[in-house]
């Protein structure tokens, strides 16, 4: 039932692509940037839909579930401030720069604002790498909602699994209902079950017996047991293979039509999870109050969860906004600069209403499970144990609609990223057609997400922790973008220092994590955030080149900095 | 008005950093911690500012920046209009 609502919803996006790829009139232009005709609210859905990921879905909750409450404030407060900062002080500046130049890329910008090929050369294997990562934080939060969404879809009847019971309970008592599935084989001395079974039946099994050894045994039987659900392999192929669909079929514009179905639909179905787990649990006073007596009631505040000085330089890492290149394409497709308004102003309000239902969720979670359950397990698990087949396929197809609306920006912005600033400029400038040029888009973007796929696949990581690093590596970079927009004096010596400076530090504190804690939240001294001092140095490496440099041509500031009269 | 938005933006910078609610498990509205509810208010409160700073500080010589046939900005009154674009 589950898997069907979730397959319904995804034929949904594929007819959505088909659609928009008729009414689509297959230029480049059209295929990156929707003709640059995106208005107020759809430019909000598509930026809020694009920031808004199983970062914040799966993540949050997961977080939460570890750290308490403080989640909230880390990320989703500090970026209600920042997110909206940065789309009023560089988003439609942006804009107006790309409406009158042109641009299709993040890269091409720089590289014109600039004059240099070395820093476009530079920044490409750093931005598609940093992509890949954001790309792997959806990618694994898809196979693993889907996971645990869509238990026993295969009953797999005729599949035995058996444990050990030496002696049959003296007060075990197996409904009628579950005769046929399970039993206790006295003459071996073993738990059999027969088929596939979700985790969420654990509590039921437990109240067949007291025992201790019908406890353990139960506990054996389902670490044993197939769950019947779609693996995680397949749902992570799945979720991209459709996203590769309806961005390929409709571009940049299915991306704008599928984030605004998607948000609205991940915003109500997040709701509609929140109602029904809060119900399921006895209201969220009742939900509250088990936690409050169970030994994680710290994650009702924040001491010895989080540290003060973590909690301040959190504020750098929602800088990250400025160097998203997936977020920089979307701020090009907007009709207007104005169009802009909307989004700086609704923004945090938007955030507030992805991230509370999460974190209250993840909370609550901290009351009722088991210590040591998989952070990215932990929304999924919540969703499967408190709604019936129905709202828990619902409530996954939202989920999916909130990692899709990411994905599918960071799919087409690669994919652009390489049409744009490789093949056009150094492969095949003028000997390549505009379709040739798109194809060649796609097969890059195939590779980079059967990249990202098999790293999900081979080595899951926490999707919080690795979405941390990724915001960490582009906040390093925002000076850039600062610089680009406001500071006459910088040029390409001090853009290049600033990149080089913060691409060396960054593989450095990550290489760092990897061999202490296996990339969790790694902090340096006194729990200050490793951003702050990447950001510090590649802020300083900016600066300081700049001004030891030769200044910019004066044409080429002129271009930027018009004087006001000329504007 | 600008100043006032600026200071504004400053003073949420400054009360996100709630070290009074830090180990304080006091629950509001029956069910939401308190440094939970004081972190939602921020979020709202942003969305308030950043209003405010639409209206009273928005660029809006940038649309006749990036296109001349733009029609040029004109004062608060009608930039009401351009506010309330739709799709």
């Amino acid at each position: 039932m589950s898997l069907a609502i979730i397959t319904l919803y995804l034929i949904l996006l594929i007819l959505l692509g088909v659609f928009s790829g008729r009414i689509l009139r297959l230029t480049g232009g059209d295929y990156f940037l929707a003709s640059r005709g995106i208005g107020s609210f759809m430019l909000l859905m598509t930026l809020f839909g694009t920031t808004m990921t199983a970062f914040a879905m799966i993540g949050s909750t997961g977080e939460t579930f570890e750290r308490g409450i403080g989640v909230y404030g880390l990320m989703a407060s500090w970026s209600g401030i920042v997110h909206s900062a940065i789309f009023f002080l560089i988003g439609a500046r942006i804009w107006a720069f790309g409406k009158k130049y042109d641009y299709v890329t993040q890269i091409s910008f720089f590289r014109d604002r600039y004059q240099s090929d070395a820093l476009a050369l530079l920044l490409f294997p750093i931005m598609v790498g940093l992509v890949l990562i954001y790309m792997l934080t959806g990618v694994i939060g898809a196979g693993r909602i889907l996971e645990s969404t869509t238990a026993e879809t295969w009953s797999l009847r005729g599949r035995m699994t058996a444990v050990a019971l030496a002696s049959r309970p003296a007060d075990l008592q197996i409904p009628d209902a579950w005769k046929d599935r399970l039993r206790h084989d006295t003459e071996v001395g073993q738990l059999v079950l027969d088929g596939s079974i979700a985790p969420k039946r654990k509590p039921v099994l437990l109240k067949f017996s007291a025992s201790p050894e019908w406890k353990k045994a139960v506990e054996e039987l389902f670490q044993k047991a197939p769950a019947g659900a779609l693996p995680y392999w397949a749902g992570m192929v799945l979720t991209c293979v459709v996203v590769l669909f309806y961005i390929f079929c409709g571009g940049l514009r299915a991306a704008a039509w599928a984030n605004t179905l998607q948000n609205i639909i991940s915003v109500g179905v997040g709701l509609i999870a929140f109602l029904v787990i809060t119900h399921a649990m006895g209201g969220p006073a009742k939900a509250t109050e088990l936690l409050a007596q169970s030994p994680a009631s710290n994650r009702m505040a924040r001491e010895g969860l989080i540290s003060r000085t973590e909690f301040l330089t959190y504020f750098f890492i929602p800088l990250s906004v400025a160097m998203f290149p997936h977020l920089f394409q979307h701020w090009l497709t907007a009709r207007r600069a104005s169009s802009f308004k909307l989004t700086v102003a609704a923004f945090p309000v938007c955030i507030l209403l992805t991230w509370l239902p999460c974190v209250l969720i993840g909370m609550w979670a901290a009351g009722v499970l088991p210590h040591g359950t998989p952070s990215n397990a932990v929304l999924g698990i919540m969703i499967s144990r408190y709604s019936g087949e129905f709202l828990t396929g619902l409530i996954g197809a939202g989920v999916l609609a909130a990692i899709m609306s990411g994905l599918d920006a960071q799919f087409l912005c690669v994919g652009s990223l390489f049409t744009h600033d490789i093949v056009q400029r150094y492969v095949a400038h003028r000997r390549l057609g505009e379709r040739e040029q798109v194809f060649l888009g796609r097969v890059f973007v195939v590779i980079v997400v059967l990249i990202s796929v098999l790293i999900g696949w081979l080595n899951p990581k926490s999707v919080f922790d690795l979405g941390v690093w990724c915001f960490t590596g582009f906040a390093a970079l925002s000076p850039l973008a600062f610089a680009a927009v406001y500071w006459k004096r910088s040029n390409w010596q001090g853009a290049l220092a600033c990149v080089l400076t913060a691409a060396a530090l960054w593989l450095y504190f990550l290489r760092q994590a990897l061999d202490t804690s296996g990339a969790e939240a790694f902090l340096l001294a006194g729990g200050v955030m490793p951003v702050t001092l990447i950001l510090a140095a590649s802020t300083a490496a900016l600066v300081i080149v700049s001004l030891l440099t030769p200044p910019p041509d004066p044409a080429l500031v002129a271009r930027f900095f018009p004087p006001k009269n000329a504007a | 008005m600008k100043w006032i938005v600026a200071l504004l933006v400053v003073l949420l910078i400054v009360l996100h950093q709630d070290f009074w609610w830090w180990d304080d498990r006091r629950i509001v509205l029956s069910f939401l911690p308190i440094g939970l509810a004081w972190h939602a208010g921020i979020s709202v409160a942003a969305s308030v500012v950043w209003w405010l700073a639409v209206k009273t500080w928005w660029p809006a010589f940038l649309d006749q920046e990036a296109d001349p046939a733009c029609p040029p900005p004109q004062k608060a009154p009608s930039d009401k209009n351009s506010g309330g674009e739709t799709t």
